[in-house]
């Protein structure tokens, strides 16, 4: 793992304020980082805040970064279910000279112009396709009711309600993964691993 | 007025860098005067090399770039033209 590339990465994202793109760590795991991206004008997705969550493999920057939305988006190259994203960079068009900072500024650009043809959920893209203004409408209320930054710190309260009972921020944010983000269950099965 | 002068010793200072336009390479970001993140020693430790293409990269970060694509579709990081290594000018 190039840590000092990585190092390097999340200073450049936060010297540039402008973007509209921010990567947070998650403790010391450079392995686990969280992206934030603000929905581009002039889309349904305007005023939006969108959280993906962002995995390194030790390959990194040989191999994409694995990045899925935490954030539920009705698109048609999201997951309307997991959040899963179908772009080409993040899979075999990726190049070591893109960055944490290019991938997240090419989603951005994906909410811009989605590409129903090439689709992750087919359910959004026939919809795309053969009623445009209902899959606006969906896509503008999805986001006024998901895409906001009062649920993005809420997400962080709930990992931090369980940090603070010692356990480490990758092991919270794994837990509440797969308890689809209800903290309780998360805790419990912490509780039961240990 | 001239001065009698005898050099007892002098202490020659030399710089170098690698001739590579811009000053980090895009694969580890680290610049072309240094290491990588495998490489120990800058300069001839640490070479830099030229695709036909005039893009510039550490040779150990697009070995590892080139060894983890398919034989049959090496690319530049930058503009994704076929890769093939610049042959070194020749030195004058």
């Amino acid at each position: 793992m190039d840590a000092g590339r990585i190092q390097k990465e999340l200073k450049e994202i936060e010297r540039d304020k402008k973007s509209g793109v921010s990567v947070q760590l998650n403790g010391d795991n450079i392995h686990r980082l969280t992206g934030f991206l603000e929905g581009p004008k002039d889309t349904a997705y305007q005023g939006g805040y969108f959280v993906v969550d962002i995995k390194l493999e030790d390959q990194y920057p040989f191999v994409p970064p694995k990045m899925r939305f935490r954030t539920k988006v009705w698109h048609p190259n999201i997951s309307s279910a997991n959040g899963a994203i179908c772009l080409d960079i993040l899979k075999d068009q990726w190049s070591p000279a893109l960055t944490l900072k290019t991938a997240l500024l090419s989603l951005q650009a994906l909410l811009a112009s989605p590409e129903p043809d090439d689709p992750q959920d087919g359910v959004v893209a026939s919809q795309y396709i053969k009623n445009q203004p209902l899959f606006q409408r969906t896509a503008r209320q999805w986001t006024e009711q998901y895409a906001t930054r009062e649920l993005a710190s809420q997400d962080d309260e709930k990992v931090l309600s369980i940090t603070s009972m010692g356990f480490p921020r990758e092991m919270a944010l794994t837990a509440l993964e797969s308890t689809h983000g209800d903290v309780n269950a998360a805790i419990n099965k912490l509780l039961e691993s240990c | 007025m001239t001065f009698d002068v005898e050099i007892v010793r002098w202490h020659a200072v030399a710089s170098w860098t690698w001739n590579a336009g811009d000053d980090v390479c895009g694969i580890c970001r680290m610049p072309f005067d240094g290491c990588p993140p495998d490489g120990k020693y800058p300069g001839d430790d640490s070479p830099v090399v030229w695709g036909v293409c005039g893009h510039a990269f550490h040779l150990q970060c697009i070995q590892k770039w080139l060894q983890s694509q398919a034989q049959t579709d090496q690319r530049c990081p930058f503009c994704r033209r076929a890769w093939e290594f610049k042959a070194a000018a020749p030195s004058s």
